[in-house]
C-alpha cells in the first residue's frame, strides 16, 4: 500500500499546484496584456522620463466619458478632440459633477483604443492616479497632462481616451469601518 | 495487497444493515448504486427545470414564469445537469466497473469513497435551497460571469460553497480512481492491457484533478470581490471582467472533456460487444483520448471569441480547436471499422451506442462550425450553440450513460432487462431528443439569442416543436424508470456472460457480482 500513498501524495501536490495556477493567472494576464497592449492599459503611475522629442507630426485625441451601473453622476470631457503635435506635452480636463445628496467617492479607469497603441499615450500627471472625493452638488475639474510618444507608428487613425467613473463610496466606508 | 483484503473481508461480517448500511458502507458496488441513483434523481430534477424553461418558450411573449426565476432556471438546469446527473454517473460507473475489469476487490480508497459521495447530497441540498432564498438563486448563467454574478442576491456565496464541494467530491473521486488504476490492477494486466473504459477514466481522472482546482480559485476570486474588498474582476478597483472568463474557461473546456471522454470509453466497450470483433486501432483509441485532454488545455478561449482578443489569438485558438477533430475523427472511424464485416446485433445497448456515434458526430460537425472565428461572431450566444452542445452532452454522454446501464444491469443485477422495453424506450428517446435539439440550430443561425424568456415571433414554430419535443423526452425517460424497477423485480437469471460478445474480467464472476470482487487477483496473459 506503499505505492497508493505516493500516489496519494503526487496526485494531491498536483490540485494544490493547480489551485496555485489559477490564482498565478491573474498576474500572468497582467503582464501577458501589458507585453500584447491587450485591453488598452495606460501607465498607472506618473510618465517622468523626459526623452521624448518634439516631431513635426499632428495626430487626433478624441476623449470620451462613461459612467458606470448609472452613478448619480455628471462625468464628460471638457473638449472631446484635440489635435496634437506628436512630443509634445499638453493639458486637458474632464467635468464631473455630484449629483447625489451625500458626499461620494470615485475612481476612474482609463483605456486608449485602439489598444496597441496604449503604450505611446503617456499621462504625466492624471485624476485616474488618484480617487476622489466629491461633494453633494459639487462641481470639479478633473485634469490630464500627456505627451505622445515620438515612437508611434507613422500612418495611423485617430486614438480614442475613454474614462470609466466608477462610484466605490460602499468600498470606501466599509474600509473605513475597519 | 493480502492485508487490504482481509481488512475488507472483516468490515463484511460487522456490516449494518437498512439505512447505515448505505451511509456508512465502503464498498466499490454500493457507492456506484449511490452515485447512479443519485445521478438519476438529479437528472430529473435538472429535466424538470429544462421542461419549465421549455414550457415558458412554447410561445412568445410571458405565459408561466417572470424572467427572474427564468433565468435561475436556465443556470440552475445547467449546474444540476453538470454536477449532478453527469459527472455522478460517470463516476458510479467508474465504481462499479473499475475493480471488476481490473481485477482487483475494490476501489484503492474505500472511506474516502464513501466520503465522495456523501458531499454530494449536502452540496445539492444547499445549491436547491437558494431556490427559496428571497431573491432567488443564481441567474447570471452557471458561467458565473462577473459584474453579473457579483451583482446577483444572497444566493452566491451558497452557490460558490456548493461548488467548492462538487470540486471536493470530484477531486477526491478522481484521486481514488488513479490511485486504483495505478495500483491495483491484477498481475499481467499492462497499462496498454486494460479496458478501453479503464484508460479513458485514468485520463478523465487526471483531467478532473488539474482542473477543478482552477474552478475552486475562480469562484474564491468571486467571492472576495463580492464581501472582502478585492479587485480581481471588479474594474473600479484596477480588475478586468474579461480576466474571469479565461480562468473559468481553463478550467471549463477540460470539464466538458471531463463529461464526453468516460462516454466515449463505454461506446469503445459496447460497439466490439454487439460487433463481435475486437475493438478497431485500440493503441491509437487511447493515443487519440490522451491527446483529446492535452489539447482541452489550449482552447478555452474559443469560448469567447468575441471578448475582443487580437487577430493573433483569434487565430490561435481557432486551429487548435480544429485539431481536436483530428483524435476525434480516429475514434469516429475506429468504431466505424469495428463495426465494418463484424456480425452485429442490435440489442438496446448497441443502438443507444450507434445514436451516440451518429448524433454525437453531428455536435461535433456544429463544434467545427462555431470553431471558424468569424462564423462565431454570428453564432455566439445564440440557440446554434444551445444545439451544439446539447448534441454533444445529451445523445452524446446522457446516451453513453443509458447504454453502459443497459449493458452491465445484468452484471450488477444478475436480471436481465425487457429488450422489446429497451427498445421502445431507445427509439423515442432518440426520435424526441431530435425533434427538441434539431430545430434549435435553424432557430440559432437566424439569430434567437439563447438564456431569453421570450423571443420575436417568427421564432415561434421551430419553438413549438422543440418544446414539443422536450416534453417527449422527458416522458421517454420516466419509461427508463419503469423498466429499471421491473427489471429489479425480477428473479435471478442472467447467465455469467451476459453478452455473447462481451469481453473482460468483469464477465468472469458469476450475475450479480459477487459484494467483493475478486478476493484473489485473476491471471491476466
Amino acid at each position: 500500500m506503499k505505492s497508493v500513498k505516493s500516489t496519494i501524495t503526487k496526485l494531491s501536490l498536483v490540485v494544490v499546484a493547480m489551485y496555485g495556477f489559477s490564482y498565478a493567472l491573474v498576474p500572468i494576464y497582467d503582464t501577458f496584456c501589458e507585453i500584447t497592449g491587450l485591453n488598452g492599459k495606460t501607465n498607472e503611475v506618473a510618465y517622468t522620463g523626459s526623452d521624448i522629442e518634439k516631431e513635426n507630426r499632428f495626430i487626433k485625441i478624441k476623449f470620451i466619458s462613461n459612467v458606470a451601473n448609472s452613478a448619480p453622476l455628471y462625468f464628460e470631457p471638457a473638449v472631446t478632440e484635440m489635435t496634437v503635435q506628436v512630443g509634445k506635452p499638453y493639458n486637458t480636463h474632464y467635468v464631473m459633477k455630484n449629483n447625489s445628496t451625500k458626499q461620494l467617492h470615485t475612481t476612474a479607469s482609463p483605456s486608449v483604443t485602439p489598444g496597441k497603441f496604449a503604450e505611446y499615450f503617456k499621462k504625466i500627471e492624471c485624476f485616474c492616479f488618484n480617487q476622489q472625493t466629491i461633494d453633494s452638488g459639487e462641481v470639479k475639474d478633473l485634469g490630464i497632462q500627456f505627451v505622445v510618444d515620438n515612437d508611434l507608428p507613422t500612418n495611423i487613425g485617430d486614438i480614442v481616451l475613454s474614462y470609466t467613473m466608477f462610484d466605490i463610496t460602499n468600498k470606501v466606508v466599509e474600509a473605513d469601518k475597519l | 495487497m493480502s492485508t487490504n483484503i482481509d481488512h475488507i473481508k472483516e468490515e463484511h461480517h460487522h456490516q449494518p444493515s437498512g439505512l447505515m448500511r448505505w451511509i456508512t458502507t465502503t464498498n466499490h458496488k454500493d457507492i456506484g448504486s449511490l452515485y447512479l441513483w443519485f445521478s438519476l434523481l438529479m437528472f430529473f430534477v435538472g429535466g424538470f427545470m429544462a421542461l419549465i424553461i421549455r414550457a415558458e418558450l412554447f410561445q412568445p411573449g410571458l405565459q408561466l414564469v417572470v424572467p427572474g426565476f427564468f433565468n435561475q432556471m436556465t443556470t440552475m438546469h445547467a449546474l444540476i445537469m453538470i454536477f449532478g446527473a453527469l459527472m455522478p454517473a460517470f463516476v458510479g460507473l467508474a465504481n462499479w466497473q473499475l475493480p471488476m475489469m481490473i481485477g482487483a476487490p475494490d476501489m484503492a480508497l474505500p472511506r474516502l469513497n464513501n466520503w465522495s459521495f456523501w458531499i454530494l447530497p449536502f452540496a445539492f441540498t444547499m445549491l436547491l435551497s437558494t431556490l427559496f432564498f428571497q431573491g432567488g438563486g443564481p441567474a447570471a448563467g452557471w458561467t458565473l460571469y462577473p459584474p453579473l454574478s457579483l451583482q446577483g442576491g444572497n444566493s452566491m456565496p451558497f452557490v460558490i460553497f456548493s461548488l467548492h464541494l462538487l470540486g471536493a467530491s470530484s477531486i477526491l473521486g478522481a484521486i481514488n480512481v488513479i490511485a486504483t488504476i495505478l495500483n491495483m490492477r491484477a498481475p499481467g494486466m499492462t497499462l496498454m492491457k486494460m479496458p478501453i473504459f479503464v484508460w479513458t477514466w485514468l485520463i478523465t481522472a487526471f483531467l478532473l484533478i488539474a482542473a477543478m482546482p482552477v474552478l475552486a480559485g475562480a469562484i474564491t476570486m468571486l467571492l472576495t470581490d463580492r464581501f472582502y474588498g478585492t479587485s480581481f474582476f471588479t474594474a473600479a478597483g484596477g480588475g478586468d471582467p474579461v480576466l474571469f472568463q479565461h480562468i473559468f474557461w481553463f478550467f471549463g473546456h477540460p470539464e466538458v472533456y471531463i463529461l464526453i471522454l468516460p462516454a466515449f470509453g463505454i461506446i469503445s466497450t459496447i460497439i466490439p460487444a454487439f460487433s463481435r470483433k475486437k475493438l478497431f486501432g485500440y493503441d491509437s483509441m487511447v493515443y487519440a483520448t490522451a491527446s483529446i485532454a492535452l489539447l482541452s488545455f489550449i482552447v478555452w478561449a474559443h469560448h469567447m471569441f468575441t471578448v475582443g482578443m487580437p487577430l493573433a489569438g483569434e487565430i490561435f485558438f481557432m486551429f487548435t480547436t480544429m485539431l481536436i477533430a483530428v483524435p476525434t475523427g480516429v475514434k469516429v472511424f475506429n468504431w466505424v471499422a469495428t463495426m465494418w464485416r463484424g456480425s452485429m446485433t442490435f440489442e438496446t445497448p448497441m443502438l443507444f451506442s450507434l445514436a451516440f456515434i451518429i448524433l454525437f458526430t453531428i455536435g461535433g460537425f456544429s463544434g467545427l462550425m462555431l470553431a471558424i472565428t468569424p462564423a462565431d461572431f454570428q453564432y455566439h450566444d445564440t440557440y446554434f450553440v444551445v444545439a451544439h452542445f446539447h448534441y454533444v452532452l445529451v445523445p452524446g454522454a446522457i446516451f453513453a450513460v443509458i447504454a453502459a446501464v443497459y449493458y452491465w444491469l445484468p452484471k450488477w443485477t444478475g436480471k436481465m432487462y425487457n429488450e422489446t422495453l429497451g427498445k421502445v424506450h431507445f427509439w423515442m428517446t432518440t426520435v424526441f431528443v431530435n425533434i427538441t435539439f434539431f430545430p434549435m440550430h435553424f432557430v440559432g443561425l437566424a439569430g434567437m439569442p439563447r438564456r431569453i424568456p421570450d423571443y420575436a415571433v417568427q421564432f415561434t414554430d421551430f419553438n413549438m416543436i422543440a418544446s414539443i419535443g422536450a416534453f417527449g423526452f422527458g416522458l421517454s425517460q420516466l419509461l427508463f424508470v419503469y423498466i429499471l424497477f421491473k427489471t429489479l423485480r425480477q428473479p435471478v437469471t442472467a447467465a455469467d456472460k451476459s453478452w455473447e460478445g462481451a469481453e473482460g474480467l468483469e464477465w468472469t464472476l458469476p450475475s450479480p457480482a459477487p459484494y467483493h470482487s475478486f478476493d484473489t487477483p485473476p491471471k491476466v496473459d
